[in-house]
């Protein structure tokens, strides 16, 4: 018995074939107990699961002691739009609906036009009832009707639309993402005027039915990538989405990677240039942050701002931001095994001045170096966490006491504060935040390597580091595409961004639905341009 | 949603397999200031070899190698053909991380115990194992990229720091063809570019329909002039006598590169770049005999990557010095068994092959 179950272990191949067709996406269809025709059945059930809470509010409206015939309305305070709420309320008592109702059964379809304000849905369960009012729908319910209406008049305190505080440009757009989603998607529909922009919601989390909706630009984005996406999306059960980085570590792939496979990002134009590539967004409410994917290394290495400025100077931002990708990872475990191991790669008199820096200080490079980059790191938090008003004391206490005096005292060499720091603001350029976070932590780990086998322990974490990333996939497309494998046509907007009338074509692997940006036989005025034989002495 | 393997990557990668840990040693010693002309005779026959293999991936593109052995050969002589090709591609690994270990501990980390460095090479190279073959493809692809600027700057560096002493070139075929042939034959042939038979195993990675034989060759074309003219480049500096002494002769002439205060000695950062090369080359050995491995018991690779990790490691210490374990690699390794595993082996296999082709076709 143990040894079949060994062999059956040994010589189980995966099977992908085996593994469960997921069901189609379930057409909206009424599902659960349908409303009672009888008002004071709909009133007990709401009175019974919301009646506790002081927020909840009933209206009688028309509600003749005598008769049958009652409408009332309910909705949760704070959720809804005041304005719109007496807007509402007029127009049922302009309807005259007692006696609208006495005359006749008025057909639903009539008195949900008649009602005319916002978006209105009917609903036919007691489920989708207690649902409508915790979205922020003020419900109007009838007596002798199978039907409800959730008129959706959300409203309360919400914030504008402002600046984006994570990713900053100069030159570009300066409108960001709010917490609500709807406000959201209009920001991306604003930019992105084609039907083929599709948007599918779903509900996620038992107790916070948060809305999660997936927007790709249909026959651009590929199918495979927007049916995984929904798969693995409608594969989540948990209790609650607070933050879009809920949904993010549920879905992505590589989980245990240092390296983010999903890009979030709080602009709208950053969200509408992906999905032109053939990207999928996911917007989670109560976020400003949208998630992406499948998304490449090299586009954490990029900002939105490069495609509005000159090619030739987005080109030299890219060289820049990979510079300094290097040295962010890099330079402190470099620094420790040259100074540590391999003295004689440095030349003399760099050697020396070296040399008489660490004469004073105490402790070993690798501690120095270790012990400056934990400081950084707290001082980092510190400031993240702080409130405001402390601002300045932070940076007086970090730059000077912590910096010079610290120097001054002989406890720290001057080349490893200037490496740190170096360090520190090279992973400040880097566009993503989640990106260079990811950085920090390798960092830490090479320079324990490097302090122990110099740059043959640099060696020994980066090779395992590149063989991780050349494995590592987004939704089906290769981490490191175009670098490995290799591809000729990506090379346009990877290490430099080629002019705008160059970039034909989408990123092949993940906009290879539809390939073409702009027309072949059309060319445009800056192509002709370029194209054109000058003749000086015309 | 794994992908096929592109032909490009395969044949990239067997050009950074073959470049490995060649630049390491000096080749054709024994043909003084005609090892250029050993490399290129050796590099013909080694080419050879290899139209046969691609001849056999032709034949019959489903199969690897181990699966080849099972099929033609018939189940007694195939297990065993198998089993020797696996057991050749874990011995060759364990003498590429005894490289390793030696060059560290000669070079860089002369207080580091080998073991240790041994040990997490070897680490290294089961990770990328437990990868699979597709991953170690596009590892060396990234490879390709650092090796190909690394070396260009060196191509560079040496004429310019006024190493070179074209001197060392003539006379040309001083002592007639013989010291060239015995040169080459079969020590060259051996060894590098005979050992294109491992990528009889990963093939059959490569997606179909695509030009993989006509890439190859030229991959391994490039490849083999690249080595012969590095090769060159060592006895130019160093003068044909020296450069057979030297133990790494290679290393001796990076040493000696100095840029203009910058630069003081590049020695550290080309130790790296062999690192990378003779890494890669013991990651595919490995990888190879993995799949030898499953293909052998039937037992599931990613399963094997442990105990083939720990035989490796037992395997490197089969020689308890330097001294024998150069001795072994140079003379025992190169002379004897590699020509079974190369040329007699594959030879059979070859015409096994091509005889159940001819019988199956009149029928």
């Amino acid at each position: 018995m143990f040894i079949r179950r060994l062999k059956k272990f040994l010589y189980s191949y995966p099977n992908p074939e085996l593994e469960q067709p997921q069901q189609a996406r379930q057409a909206p269809s009424p599902e659960g107990k349908p409303l009672s025709e009888d008002l004071s059945d709909s009133l007990e059930l709401l009175q019974k699961s919301m009646g506790k809470n002081t927020d909840f509010v009933i209206h009688y409206l028309a509600f003749d002691e005598e008769s049958d015939y009652k409408v009332i309305l309910c909705y949760i305070d704070g959720l809804v739009d005041q304005l719109l709420l007496s807007k509402l309320l007029e127009n049922l008592n302009r309807l005259k609906l007692d006696n609208l109702l006495r005359a006749d059964k008025a057909p639903a379809d009539w008195l949900k036009n008649q009602l005319a304000i916002g978006n209105i849905r009917t609903i036919y369960t007691e489920e989708d009832l207690e649902h409508a009012i915790l979205d922020g729908r003020a419900v109007v319910l009838v007596q002798g009707m199978r039907e409800a209406f959730a008129v959706y008049i959300a409203g309360g305190s919400r914030r504008a639309v402002e600046e984006p505080s994570s990713q900053t440009v100069i030159r570009g757009p300066k409108e960001g993402f709010t917490e609500e989603i709807t406000v959201n998607i209009a920001l991306l529909r604003r930019k992105v005027k084609s039907p083929q922009l599709t948007i599918e919601t779903h509900v996620i989390g038992t107790y916070t039915r948060t809305n999660v909706s997936i927007a790709y630009i249909e026959g651009i984005a590929s199918p495979e990538v927007v049916k995984e996406m929904t798969t693995r999306i409608q594969s989540i059960e948990i209790d609650g989405i607070l933050e879009s980085g809920y949904i993010e570590e549920l879905i992505q792939d590589g989980v245990m990677s240092p390296f983010p496979t999903m890009y979030n990002t709080e602009r709208p134009d950053t969200v509408a240039g992906g999905l032109l590539e053939g990207l999928v967004a996911v917007f989670v409410d109560g976020t400003p942050f949208v998630l992406m994917a499948p998304v490449t290394f090299f586009r954490f290495l990029t900002s939105s701002e490069d495609y509005y400025q000159r090619f030739d100077i987005s080109s030299f931002l890219r060289f820049v931001r990979i510079i300094s990708f290097f040295v962010a990872l890099l330079l402190p475990s470099i620094f420790i095994s040259l100074t540590t191991f391999h003295q004689e790669l440095l030349p003399m008199p760099l050697l020396i001045s070296l040399a008489a820096q660490r004469e004073i200080t105490p402790l070993p490079t690798l501690v120095e170096a270790l012990l400056m980059e934990l400081t950084f790191e707290v001082i980092r938090e510190a400031g993240v966490r702080m409130p405001r008003a402390i601002g300045p004391a932070i940076s007086i206490v970090g730059a000077l006491v912590l910096g010079q005096a610290a120097v001054q005292a002989g406890l720290v060499s001057a080349a490893v504060v200037i490496v740190v720091s170096f360090t520190a603001i090279s992973n400040f350029a880097l566009p993503a935040i989640n990106f260079s976070s990811s950085i920090r932590l390798l960092r830490f780990a090479l320079m324990v390597f490097s302090g122990s086998f110099g740059l043959v322990g640099v060696l020994g974490v980066l090779i395992p580091l590149m063989a991780h990333l050349v494995s590592l996939e987004s939704f089906g497309v290769p981490y490191l595409i175009p670098m490995s494998p290799f591809n000729k046509t990506n090379q346009k907007d990877v290490l430099i961004r080629a002019p705008w009338w160059k970039m034909r074509t989408r990123p092949i692997m993940i906009g290879d639905q539809n390939q073409m940006r702009q027309t072949k036989d059309k060319k445009s005025y800056a192509e002709l341009e370029a194209g054109r034989p000058r003749d000086p002495l015309a | 949603m794994t992908r096929a393997t592109r032909a490009s990557e395969i044949a990239i990668s067997l050009s950074v397999y073959e470049v490995g840990s060649t630049t390491l040693f000096l080749l054709g010693g024994e043909a003084k200031q005609d090892a250029w002309l050993a490399m290129l005779l050796g590099a013909g026959a080694g080419l050879l070899l290899l139209l046969i293999y691609l001849l056999m991936y032709r034949l019959d593109s489903e199969r690897d190698l181990f699966e080849l052995c099972r099929h033609y050969l018939g189940s007694t002589f195939g297990w065993i053909a198998a089993f020797a090709f696996t057991a050749y591609f874990a011995y060759e690994a364990s003498r590429n991380f005894r490289d390793i270990g030696e060059l560290a501990v000669q070079t860089l980390l002369n207080r580091t115990p080998m073991p240790i460095i041994i040990f997490i090479s070897i680490i290294i190279g089961s990770y990328v194992t437990y990868l699979g073959p597709r991953s170690a493809f596009r590892l060396s692809v990234v490879y390709a990229y650092i090796m190909a600027v690394g070396y260009a700057l060196i191509l560079v560096l040496l004429p310019m720091t006024g190493l070179l002493h074209a001197q060392f070139m003539f006379p040309v075929l001083e002592h007639g063809l013989t010291p060239v042939w015995r040169a080459a034959m079969p020590e060259i042939v051996s060894f590098p570019f005979g050992q294109t038979i491992l990528f009889l195993v990963y093939f059959k990675y490569a997606q179909k329909g695509k030009h993989l034989g006509r890439l190859a060759i030229v991959s391994y074309l490039i490849t083999a002039v690249f080595l012969t003219v590095m090769n060159q480049l060592v006895i130019l500096v160093l003068g044909p006598e020296i450069a057979a002494i030297g133990t790494y002769p290679m290393f001796m002439v990076v040493q000696m590169m100095e840029v203009s205060n910058v630069i003081e000695r590049a020695d550290a950062l080309f130790v790296l770049l062999l690192f990378m090369g003779i890494g890669m080359k013991a990651n595919f050995f490995l990888i190879g005999a993995g799949i030898g491995l499953q293909r052998i018991t039937g037992i599931r690779y990613k399963l094997w990557v442990i105990p083939l990790g720990i035989t490796v490691f037992g395997l490197t210490y089969l020689s308890p010095t330097f001294t024998e374990y150069f001795r072994v690699g140079l003379k025992l390794t190169v002379d004897r068994l590699m020509p079974v595993t190369q040329v007699v082996i594959p030879g059979i296999l070859f015409i096994a092959m091509l005889v159940r082709k001819k019988k199956r076709k009149p029928a």
